[in-house]
């Protein structure tokens, strides 16, 4: 099965898959614009979506033979470790697509928003998915700033879809401080492609080939070790504010509870993984130059403050979303700290785990979109006995939550497993033990709301049953795969991971 | 070095623009300063494109003039037309004016303590221009954190973009024009959003303390339990 399809993507040239990959969604933006009716501007997202999604696997399985794409001189760079990223987008964005069609139109019935709105929020819906996915598949570091600084000012404009004034305060402070963080990020980034053309006994002279990424990491020996430090400062500061990395996350949790629910998935899902994708492309040109060191430490540090930062705070949430917010920042922590790790096993661990951070995360939004429609409220204090009023989104609410903290048997049980076993068998046991402190906090913060919601008897009387059956999909391919990654790792998935893993190996 | 002195003078005035938009109060005296300040940063990249002798960055004076010394006023000007004016003046900022002066001037001379620290070798255009940058970019930073209305972040930001651009410009001598030209339209993208949400804002809040007001206290006080 597999071999027949590999050889009729054969015919398919890598270029053709690339550059429709990025026409795709804009396309879709455009035809919602002509179209304004509520069906077809739905269809033509999900159809765009699913296009991606399809022209991915095709990459996927070129990336996994071929280890990796350049085309238009260097223009476009893919390697496995853009295919991860790649992945998640196009899977996270197509889950949310058919989700939207259900959580949009139950607002749309309720009023909430009117057909200016829902149009603009598809339109945004796609220039977000477009934006998103310039960033793994560009060379130039200078153009990923743009795209990634592009996608805060899309998702900025998601945001403030509901004219009220807690998203309007939010979208203003993630505005503001994620383009200020950036501005750190673009700081770091010259800084490294100074460091690139400097010479001390030359002029300078600028060359626009020496701030693609290859290029960088090839002369990364003869870089100033000075200027490199500081650049990395810059960057870990700058993409780390748009990652969510503790104490520049500030923002993260209002702009994810205030969101739209598919936005907020997407946000939390994909989004922070695009911006650690900044991180750790210059981690690896600043390993090369100085040696792993010193990133590592920073990313060591960094990560267990995102995780004890996250863990007393998940502790003290009384608004569902915001609970989750903070979840994320954990998880975006343990990503962070596992790729400070440096071993094989840590960085397959980190790349496995932000993979199932993306599909349990999407999952509990989901979930916790459709239990505040039927509850009308994100106070969790207010929402009781989900499971008797909405038996099948309570089950799956159950499970990401249960997933989310790592019990065995879902997926993130695994990830975090080898992290911590990963982690005890290196030098770095102070961290791992002070890992688990945290993780043992926000495990019983965690729990202890999931259980409150999930049982006992609704306080106002609610209607039972589920609101659709399209969320209900798309929370069922989220939890299948749930399950899936959690007892086997498909191997080409393996193979990836691993492919993966050894680009951070070789330098 | 027979350029050293127009350098010096240069970064004498921005610095001087700068300082302007520090001390005023009001919204529109602002858009004024930061209108001068664009101006001598574009007669400053003007000079560095004659100096290295590139047409890309003569191309970078003429679009920094047109889009951040024209445009960007006129969008601010239009959307604040009609927002109430306590929006757009600074009564009680956090930091007060007479220390954010001073906080700016000890900013300066910590940027020129630290570029020194850079090894930048010869280049007179790195030397002269880049402390001027840095401070840019920490006063922009001070702007933001020191000023009460949310207009003023705004403000901060944009003294902070124009640091930014200059310290591309003066320490890599250019990079090249498509990531340039993606930076720029990605600040007139965010000037433009930025004035949908002041706009929002003033219609939205009845109150220029609302904004600032913690949201977990207004959301559960109605609780029951």
């Amino acid at each position: 099965m597999i071999g027949i399809i590999s050889s009729t993507i054969r015919i398919l040239p890598e270029s053709f898959l690339v550059v429709s990959l990025i026409l795709t969604p804009l396309l879709g933006g455009i035809l919602i614009t002509i179209f304004k009716k509520k069906k077809l501007v739905e269809i033509i997202s999900v159809l765009s979506t699913t296009f991606i999604l399809f022209l991915t696997f095709f990459l996927f399985s070129y990336i996994v033979d071929f280890k990796k794409i350049t085309l238009f001189n260097e223009f476009f760079y893919l390697d496995s470790l853009s295919m991860i990223i790649l992945l998640l987008i196009s899977f996270v964005s197509f889950v949310s697509s058919i989700y939207s069609i259900n959580y949009m139109g139950k607002q749309y019935r309720d009023g909430i928003v009117d057909d200016k709105h829902l149009v603009r929020y598809y339109q945004g819906f796609n220039i977000f998915i477009f934006t998103m996915l310039l960033v793994p598949i560009i060379n130039n570091m200078g153009l990923i700033w743009v795209a990634i600084e592009a996608t805060t000012l899309v998702s900025v404009l998601l945001i403030m879809i509901y004219v009220k004034e807690d998203p309007i305060r939010s979208a203003w402070k993630y505005l503001i401080i994620a383009t200020v963080g950036l501005s750190f990020a673009l700081i770091g980034t010259i800084f490294f492609y100074y460091a690139n053309i400097h010479d001390p006994l030359l002029p300078v002279q600028p060359e626009e080939d020496k701030i693609n990424w290859t290029n960088m990491l090839e002369n990364s020996k003869s870089m100033d070790p000075m200027i490199v430090k500081i650049a990395f400062i810059f960057i870990i500061i700058g993409y780390g504010t748009k990652a969510g990395i503790a104490p520049m996350h500030t923002w993260l949790p209002d702009a994810h509870s205030e969101s739209p629910t598919p936005i907020s998935a997407m946000l939390s899902g994909v989004l922070l993984n695009c911006a650690l994708y900044g991180i750790l492309r210059f981690h690896l040109i600043s390993s090369g130059s100085i040696g792993a060191e010193f990133s590592n430490n920073l990313l060591i540090i960094f990560g267990l403050l995102s995780v004890g930062i996250a863990s007393f705070s998940v502790l003290f949430q009384k608004d569902m979303k915001r609970m989750l917010a903070y979840s994320s920042v954990e998880n975006i922590g343990i990503v962070t700290l596992a790729f400070g790790f440096g071993g094989l096993i840590a960085i397959y661990g980190a790349i496995l785990h932000m993979i199932n951070h993306a599909i349990v995360k999407p999952l509990m939004f989901f979930a916790s979109g459709k239990i505040s429609q039927k509850y009308e409220t994100k106070a969790m204090s207010k929402i009781k006995g989900i499971v008797t009023t909405m038996p099948i989104t309570g089950i799956m609410f159950l499970i990401g939550g249960l997933a989310i903290v790592g019990l065995p048997p879902f997926n993130i049980f695994l990830s975090k497993f080898m992290i911590l076993s990963s982690g005890f068998s290196s030098d770095h046991i102070l961290a791992s033990s002070v890992l688990i402190i945290f993780l043992a906090v926000i495990f019983i913060g965690f729990v202890r709301n999931l259980v409150m919601m999930s049982f006992g008897k609704p306080k106002t009387q609610i209607k039972n049953g589920e609101l659709g059956n399209l969320s209900l999909v798309s929370m069922g391919m989220l939890v299948a795969f749930i399950i899936i990654l959690g007892i086997y790792i498909p191997e080409p998935l393996d193979i990836l991971i691993n492919d993966a893993a050894s680009i951070f190996k070789q330098v | 070095m027979i350029y050293n002195n127009i350098l010096i003078f240069l970064s004498g005035t921005l610095l001087i623009a700068t300082l302007v938009l520090v001390i005023k109060r009001e919204f529109s005296e602002w858009i004024q300063a930061y209108k001068y300040q664009t101006i001598v940063l574009s007669i400053m990249t003007g000079v560095i494109g004659y100096i290295t002798n590139n047409w890309e960055i003569y191309l970078a004076a003429i679009i920094t003039f047109s889009l951040k010394a024209v445009i960007v006023p006129k969008i601010l000007i239009k959307v604040t037309e009609k927002i109430n004016y306590d929006f757009k003046n600074e009564t009680t900022p956090y930091i007060s004016i007479r220390l954010s002066l001073v906080v700016s001037t000890i900013l300066v001379a910590l940027s020129y303590f630290l570029t020194q620290q850079i090894q930048l070798g010869e280049d007179v255009i790195a030397t002269s221009f880049l402390p001027v940058s840095i401070s840019l970019l920490l006063i922009g930073l001070l702007v933001m954190i020191g000023r009460r209305i949310a207009l003023n972040q705004i403000v901060g930001l944009l003294i902070l973009e124009n640091g930014l651009f200059l310290f591309t410009l003066s320490l890599t001598h250019g990079i090249s024009l498509i990531i340039e030209i993606g930076i720029f339209i990605d600040i007139l993208v965010g000037i433009v959003i930025s004035s949908i949400l002041i706009h929002r804002i003033g219609y939205t809040f009845d109150n220029i303390d609302d904004i600032h007001q913690n949201r977990e206290s207004i959301e559960y006080t109605e609780e029951d339990d």
